[in-house]
């Protein structure tokens, strides 16, 4: 699956140049919560296609949990809170 | 005999809403709650909606957390606001949204109901409320989808 990859560059001095690896926005499953809600949300919040938004919310009820951001930390963290918000389970983790 | 549709989305933007009074009195007792919940630590829904945003982290940055208490507060009173009107606007409606499903949420939690198998034990009361803000969950995002 595609996801919006972006990394943030902070240069030190002239010669060394420390790349930050990507912070993901994380949805984690839960028993209740409809369908149709969960890919409205995802399109309401990150302005995807219903086709993206749908694929997600199945990777979210298949595999337990998915990721549906990538980038920086700030943004990554303003987008979680928009998530939880809207009642989904949503936390922030650093690409390992 | 089909059933009809409780959230309706009119020509005009506006989605009319055709719930029964004691439905919206459900309704009214589930965003009191959300309400009294966001600035009462005791209450049984507060952590629900205090969940951690990045868990790594030592604590998380308290401007995210106030943004966070900011966005539910005025889903819910802008929610509060409208239970009794007949149309609400799309704002209003992703309002409405919003707050149910913080509600569904918040009385999982409080019912420790975190998996399929909690949810298949849960008692009846519990089920309840479950079923009747999923019901309203799922017809209005079907409505503005």
């Amino acid at each position: 699956m595609k996801h919006e990859r972006s990394t943030s560059t902070a240069t030190l001095n002239q010669e060394e140049v420390v790349t930050e690896k990507s912070w993901n926005v994380v949805v984690w499953d839960d028993p209740v919560t409809p369908m149709p809600v969960v890919a409205l949300i995802f399109r309401k919040i990150f302005g995807y296609s219903n086709n993206k938004a749908t694929q997600l919310m199945m990777t979210v009820h298949h595999q337990g949990r998915a990721i549906v951001w990538s980038g920086v930390r700030d943004r990554a963290e303003s987008y979680c809170v928009k998530l939880q918000a809207n009642g989904l389970l949503s936390t922030v983790e650093q690409d390992s | 005999m089909a059933r009809s549709k409780i959230f309706i989305q009119r020509k005009d933007g506006r989605i009319e809403v055709k719930i029964a009074p004691d439905a919206r009195e459900f309704l009214k007792s589930v965003v009191d709650q959300l309400i009294a919940a966001e600035s009462d630590g005791e209450h049984p829904w507060h952590g629900a909606l205090h969940s951690p945003i990045t868990p790594s982290a030592d604590s998380d940055d308290p401007l995210r957390s106030f943004e966070r208490q900011k966005m539910t507060a005025t889903s819910a009173e802008l929610m509060r606001l409208t239970l009794d009107e007949s149309f609400l606007s799309q704002d209003e409606a992703f309002a409405w949204l919003a707050s149910m499903q913080l509600g569904l949420r918040a009385r999982t939690s409080e019912a420790s109901i975190f998996t399929d198998e909690d949810l298949a034990q849960a008692d009846e009361a519990s089920l309840q409320t479950i079923r009747s803000l999923q019901f309203f969950l799922f017809e209005l995002a079907t409505t503005l989808s």
